[in-house]
Formats: C-alpha cells, sequence, structure tokens
C-alpha cells in the first residue's frame, strides 16, 4: 500500500439477495486528482461510493481511504460526500443546519459557523441565513448541499452524481467548485453517467458496468488506448462515391457516412495509411483526412455496449 | 459520544421551539387540573336538581309516604300524582309528553304490589344517568325498609337509629405504617400516573417514529450516516426526543406539586368556594414515588422508542409507518388497559403483579402498583432488571434493523429479510 492514492479499493464485493452490485472490484484514485467513476445506471457506482463512506459493508476486499484502514465515516472530518440521494431538514434555518452538518463531523460550533458564513457569502446566499431551508428554492438547496460537504475543508470529496438534477447555473457553480478545489490539492472523486462532463473535469477515469471494471487510468492514456482507430474521412464527390471501399470489413469495422463525411472506426490492427492509400488509388479527391481522438462518450459506448446502458431489472438498494 | 451529543442537541432545540411544544405544555397542565378537580366537582354539586313525579296507584297511602321520603334532603324533588287504575296508561302518556317538553325528568309508577315484591318503573329523559338511578334506588329502598319495618310495628325511632350509615375512612398501610393518606386519594394518583405514563410513552414514541421517516423521506439520512454510525444517529434521536419528554414532564410536575400544595387556589380557579375546598383530598407526592416514575419512564420509553424506530426505519412514507405501527402501538395499549383493569380490580393480586414484571406493561403497571399498594424491595428490583434487559435487547435489534432500513426505499421488506438484516454483520 502506497500514499499515492486517496483511495484504493481491492477486491471489493457486494452482494444482495438475487445478484451481485460489485464484483471484486480494484480501484485507485491518485491523491490529488479528479477522479471519475463512470458507468450507466445500475452499474454498481452508488454502492460503491457507499462501500468508501463505509455506509454499507462490503461482503469481501479491502477498502483504504487517506491511507488509513478505515472507512470515509470514520474520517468524516476530513472527507467531503454529496450522495445521490439528497435532502435537508426542511424546518431548520439555513446556518444552523449548516453548523449541525459540520458538527457531525467534528468541526467545532465556532469554526462551523464562520465557514458557514463565509461559503454562504461566496455563493450569494447571504440575504438568507436566518431563513428556513423551506422558503429556498430548489437550486438555493442545492447550493446549501455543497457548501454542506465543502464547510470543513476536506482532504477528499466523494460526489454522487453531483451534477444529476441540477439547473445549468448550478451546473456551473459545482464545476467551478470542483476545478477550485482541485487547484487547492483536494482530491475529488465523483460517479455519473454523463461522459462529456467527466472528459471536461478528469484527470483520472474508471469505468464499470454490471459492477465489473471495464477500463481505468489516467483520461490520457485511456483515450490513447483507442487512438488511431477513429478516422473522419471527407472526399470532394460525396461519401456515396466511395461506398464500396467503406464496406471493406477488413479495413474498417464500422462506418458513419453522413453524406459530407464519414466517421470510421477501423478494424482491429488496420493501418490508416493503408485506408488513404485505397482512397487515393480509386481516384476519389480526399478533401479531409484525420485520425481522431475518441471522445470519452464514444469510448464508454464501444466498452460498455449498448445493451449495458439499460439497467438490470432486479434493483436493491444498490442502485448505479 | 460528542457526535450524539451533537444530535441530541439539534433534536431537542428543533422541538423545543416549536408551537406545538409551547401548546402542548400549556394544554398539559389544564387538563391535569381538570382531572384532579373533575371528580370532587362532580361529587359536590352533582348537576341540577331532578324533578320527578310519583304515578301513586296505590289505595293505602303508601305513595304518599314514599313521596315525602324520596323529597328528603338532596337533588331529588318528588311531586306525587294520585291515579286511578284505569287511568294509568293514558296519564303515562301524557306524563311521557311532559318529559319530552323537559318540564319533568321522569315518573316513577307505584302500585300496592310494589310495597310485596319490590317491583317498581321509572320512566325517564334521566333514565340511562347512573347517578340519578343509584339515587333512586337506594331512597326507594330504604323508603320500602321503613314502611315494611312499620307495617309490622317496629317502632320509628328504632328505625331511624338502625338506618345511620358507615362512614369507612380508608388509609393506606406502606412499609408497616399507616401512611395518612386515603386510600381512594392514592387510587386517583395512580390513575393519573397510568394516565400520564401510557400517554407521554405512546405520544414520544410515536414522535421518534416521525422523526425517522422525515428523515428517510427527505433523504438526508445519507448525509447524515456518511458521518455518523447508524447507531448515533438512533441513539441522538431517541435521547433527544426523550429528553424533550422528560423537560415537558417536569414543568408538568413542578406546576402540580405547586397546585396540589395550595388546594384553596384549585378551588378558587375552578369557581368553588373555599369551604368545599378543604374537603378536597389532594394527595402528596412523595419523592420515591417521583423516582420510581422517573425510572419507569425513561427505561419503557427507550424499550418502544426503539420499537417506533424500526417501524419507521423499514417504512418509506409516513402513511406507510402509520400502519406499520398499529402492532407496536398495540403491544402498548394492551398490557396498558390490562394494568389499568388489574390495579382497579384487584391491586394485590397476582396478575397485577406479574403485570409490573413483565418488561412490556411494567412501565406502566409499576408505578400504579407502588402508589396503591406496598411492593416488595425484591419485586421492584427484579421488574427493574428484567426491564433494563428487554430494553437492552429490544434497542440492539433495532439498531440493527434501523442501520439497514434507513437507506431502503421502495416496497416494504417481508419479515424474513427484516430477519436477515437483524442477522447481517
Amino acid at each position: 500500500m502506497s500514499d499515492q492514492f486517496a483511495v484504493e479499493l481491492k477486491g471489493i464485493t457486494k452482494r444482495y439477495s438475487g445478484h451481485t452490485a460489485v464484483k471484486d472490484l480494484d480501484l485507485g484514485v491518485p491523491k490529488g486528482s479528479v477522479y471519475g467513476l463512470l458507468g450507466p445506471n445500475g452499474a454498481g457506482k452508488t454502492t460503491t461510493i457507499r462501500m468508501i463512506m463505509n455506509i454499507i459493508g462490503p461482503d469481501a476486499g479491502e477498502v483504504r481511504v487517506l491511507g488509513h484502514d478505515r472507512s470515509g465515516r470514520d474520517l468524516s472530518h476530513r472527507v467531503g460526500y454529496l450522495p445521490e440521494e439528497r435532502g435537508l431538514y426542511k424546518k431548520m434555518k439555513v446556518l444552523d443546519l449548516l453548523v449541525f452538518l459540520a458538527q457531525i463531523k467534528g468541526v467545532d460550533h465556532s469554526q462551523a459557523r464562520r465557514g458557514s458564513v463565509e461559503w454562504l457569502e461566496r455563493l450569494g446566499l447571504s440575504d438568507w441565513v436566518e431563513k428556513k431551508i423551506d422558503d429556498l428554492s430548489k437550486g438555493m438547496q442545492q447550493k446549501v448541499q455543497f457548501i454542506s460537504t465543502m464547510l470543513h475543508n476536506p482532504e477528499l470529496v466523494i460526489l454522487d452524481e453531483p451534477f444529476a438534477g441540477l439547473d445549468p447555473v448550478n451546473t456551473q457553480v459545482m464545476k467551478d467548485i470542483v476545478v477550485d478545489l482541485s487547484k487547492r490539492g483536494t482530491t475529488t472523486l465523483f460517479s455519473t453517467h454523463i461522459m462529456e462532463q467527466a472528459e471536461k473535469l478528469c484527470d483520472s477515469v474508471c469505468i464499470i458496468a454490471r459492477g465489473t471494471k471495464v477500463v481505468d487510468g489516467p483520461l490520457a492514456e485511456v483515450k490513447k488506448g483507442h487512438r488511431g482507430r477513429h478516422v473522419i474521412v471527407a472526399v470532394e464527390s460525396g461519401m456515396d462515391s466511395v461506398r464500396s471501399l467503406l464496406d471493406e470489413r477488413s479495413l474498417i469495422a464500422k462506418a458513419d457516412a453522413y453524406g459530407q463525411y464519414a466517421e470510421l472506426e477501423l478494424a482491429e490492427g488496420a493501418d490508416p495509411q493503408m485506408l488513404l492509400k485505397n482512397l487515393v488509388q480509386a481516384g476519389a479527391r480526399v478533401t479531409r483526412f484525420e485520425i481522431a481522438e475518441p471522445t470519452l462518450n464514444k469510448i464508454f459506448i464501444d466498452l460498455v455496449g449498448p445493451e449495458a446502458a439499460a439497467a438490470p431489472a432486479k434493483e436493491d438498494f444498490a442502485n448505479a | 459520544m460528542r457526535k450524539i451529543w451533537v444530535v441530541v442537541q439539534r433534536e431537542f432545540l428543533a422541538r423545543v421551539r416549536t408551537k406545538w411544544f409551547v401548546v402542548t405544555t400549556v394544554v398539559g397542565p389544564v387538563l391535569m387540573a381538570a382531572i384532579v378537580v373533575m371528580p370532587i366537582v362532580m361529587a359536590s354539586n352533582g348537576g341540577r336538581e331532578r324533578s320527578i313525579a310519583v304515578v301513586d296507584v296505590t289505595l293505602d297511602g303508601f305513595g304518599e309516604r314514599l313521596t315525602l321520603m324520596l323529597g328528603a334532603p338532596g337533588p331529588l324533588r318528588a311531586t306525587r300524582l294520585d291515579v286511578g287504575v284505569s287511568e294509568l296508561d293514558q296519564v303515562a302518556d301524557s306524563l311521557a309528553g311532559v318529559v319530552g317538553r323537559k318540564e319533568l325528568d321522569g315518573f316513577l309508577i307505584v302500585t300496592d304490589e310494589t310495597l310485596q315484591d319490590g317491583r317498581t318503573e321509572y320512566r325517564g329523559s334521566n333514565a340511562s344517568a347512573q347517578m340519578d338511578m343509584d339515587l333512586l334506588r337506594r331512597r326507594l329502598s330504604e323508603a320500602l325498609l321503613t314502611e315494611r319495618l312499620d307495617r309490622v310495628g317496629v317502632d320509628p325511632t328504632l328505625v331511624a337509629q338502625a338506618r345511620i350509615p358507615v362512614e369507612m375512612r380508608t388509609v393506606n398501610i406502606r412499609g408497616g405504617q399507616a401512611t395518612g393518606q386515603s386510600g381512594e386519594s392514592m387510587f386517583w394518583l395512580a390513575y393519573i400516573m397510568w394516565f400520564l405514563l401510557y400517554m407521554a410513552i405512546l405520544f414520544y414514541g410515536v414522535q421518534v417514529m416521525g422523526a425517522v421517516v422525515e428523515e428517510k423521506t427527505t433523504r438526508i439520512v445519507e448525509v447524515l450516516v456518511s458521518s455518523l454510525r447508524p447507531f448515533e444517529l438512533l441513539a441522538g434521536k431517541v435521547i433527544g426526543v426523550g429528553a424533550v419528554g422528560l423537560f415537558q414532564l417536569s414543568i408538568w410536575a413542578v406546576i402540580a406539586r405547586l397546585l396540589l400544595a395550595r388546594p384553596e387556589l384549585v378551588a378558587k380557579l375552578i369557581g368553588l368556594d373555599i369551604g368545599s375546598a378543604q374537603g378536597l383530598a389532594l394527595p402528596e407526592i412523595p419523592s420515591a414515588t417521583i423516582a420510581v416514575m422517573l425510572v419507569y419512564f425513561v427505561l419503557g420509553y427507550f424499550l418502544y422508542a426503539s420499537m417506533f424506530a424500526a417501524v419507521a426505519a423499514m417504512s418509506s412514507t409516513e402513511a406507510e409507518a402509520r400502519q406499520a405501527q398499529t402492532p407496536v402501538t398495540l403491544l402498548l395499549v394492551i398490557p396498558a388497559i390490562m394494568s389499568l383493569m388489574a390495579m382497579i380490580s384487584e391491586p394485590d393480586g397476582t396478575m397485577f403483579v406479574a403485570l409490573t414484571l413483565i418488561p412490556l406493561s411494567a412501565p406502566i403497571a409499576m408505578p400504579g402498583r407502588w402508589i396503591v399498594s406496598d411492593v416488595p424491595l425484591l419485586q421492584l428490583c427484579g421488574s427493574i432488571v428484567l426491564l433494563i434487559l428487554a430494553t437492552v435487547f429490544v434497542t440492539w435489534v433495532a439498531g440493527r434493523i434501523y442501520r439497514v432500513g434507513i437507506l431502503m426505499h421502495g416496497k416494504r421488506p417481508s419479515p424474513a429479510e427484516v430477519w436477515r438484516w437483524v442477522r447481517s454483520s
């Protein structure tokens, strides 16, 4: 075990009656990184996160958080957690609630108060300090929720589907917070099934499907593993004129032709230069030939397959 | 421990600050005073005067003498109507009309046979009023007795002497000594204690249930259990609500003691004159009784509150929880009612002794028994030990159900599933 990981999972397994939510999962979240736990609904993301927080215990495997054998809950003063299912005490005043949520993490009263006021100011909620949660709009309640996660300056922040249900303004606020946290050296682990967000924010990712890991590592490396197989082609006479070439299965595994251009996925071991040569030999005037970096979304769909995007029918409280 | 304390504080303040708390705290003593004072008020001016007619079908003047005796000091006013046998039905019909117009409360039909076999009939709008009918029956019996003795030639002064009623004072003996407390006032105190404990345990137990369901439905619970162990959360919640209960009960206890110490004040509050206030037999409450009550309230509350919490943890909505609470409520209501019945019928009987030892009924039964009879120290200790063991066990099981249940949403778990939760590590 080394100190380079903020969170380290070894062979984590969680079974529920009828199905296995997470199976033999290894995972390492590098310190200081923004780490995306990606997967379709029902892949086991929330179950994994709950095990990191020790809200539920694994049936097998080992969890290490911030270099301790203990879980997130015992280190709650160093960890910030935003669950997927989140709520607040509706009858409490904003400040009282934030102070309470910080106190149960072990922050003392006066420090919690100071931190709350600072954060409320930062997110433009200064006028709402003494208001009840019930009087706040949904967007404001979401902000209060973020504050409760960040208030105690955690070293590790775990966010389960942080962007789900947020309006565009708060999505931006949340992203800014994540970027800001990582600048200050905070490790951020978040789960999502929206790949565009992960692509913009993450240094490293782990894609899981049906409870097992599909791929993990730094984002650049994951992408590199898939580079060179995506080619965007355009020819002067339109794509129909080279139809027969695109149907050449020994070279091209999949072709999405859009009339003016086509997105191609080359077959295993195929050389893009071979395709270019064929096109030129066929007399086509090539206007665009780009060996593209695949989007995370593309990689995700390729690896997980469209059928995995559907959640398994039997779900315990281990959804996602 | 510090985290539990934070939860206790929040739970306590969140409740004490509500309007609901203020209202119940104020209304409580008013109700309590009403309970203390009502029997006295009812006894001292048992309502308005009843006026009845005596339909006299007798031929030998018994009806006349009876009417006189019925009217003797008291809330009854009797008027005699001399009626022939043939007119009886007609008169009865028209009198029923008079009763219907509320000019008369009812009428009594007396015939010559009444003296022989004691048969008579009363028709009236207050025929279901137990106290009225008891009084009437008593007066009638006395009148019949006097008349019969008179007819066989017994000296009327002798009859009057024979009729002097019994006046028995009841005094409780505790620990081999007379206490100076009347048996009746001790019964009332025990009754109030029974009522208070039963209500308090049920009321605050249900509050715990509401609090757990609220955290589940608002989904704040997952935020909480990421910082707290479920058991810390449960303990904080139960202690916090219990502290509110103790706080409220203490406010009431102080008020009650002040009132009991000054019966004339109570009398003034309800508009009685000072004279009848002297008759107010208000019991003294010794400190030992208060200690017993506190111990049983706290233990009983923990026992039932943790059951209510487990029920709440199994439910996803408030409506579902209200449904699921029925078995737990019955587990409280049935022993409570059995205790009350045992206390009334046989405060020294085996049944009542058993009820004060069984943990489910002990919290409600024992303080009552402590007041009305002399409880052997061994039984008191045994009852408390059993109750503590049961409470620890139930809290442990409830804690395990709670731990899994609070994160469950969707359909209610089957008993087999709940059993799996309890066993799972």
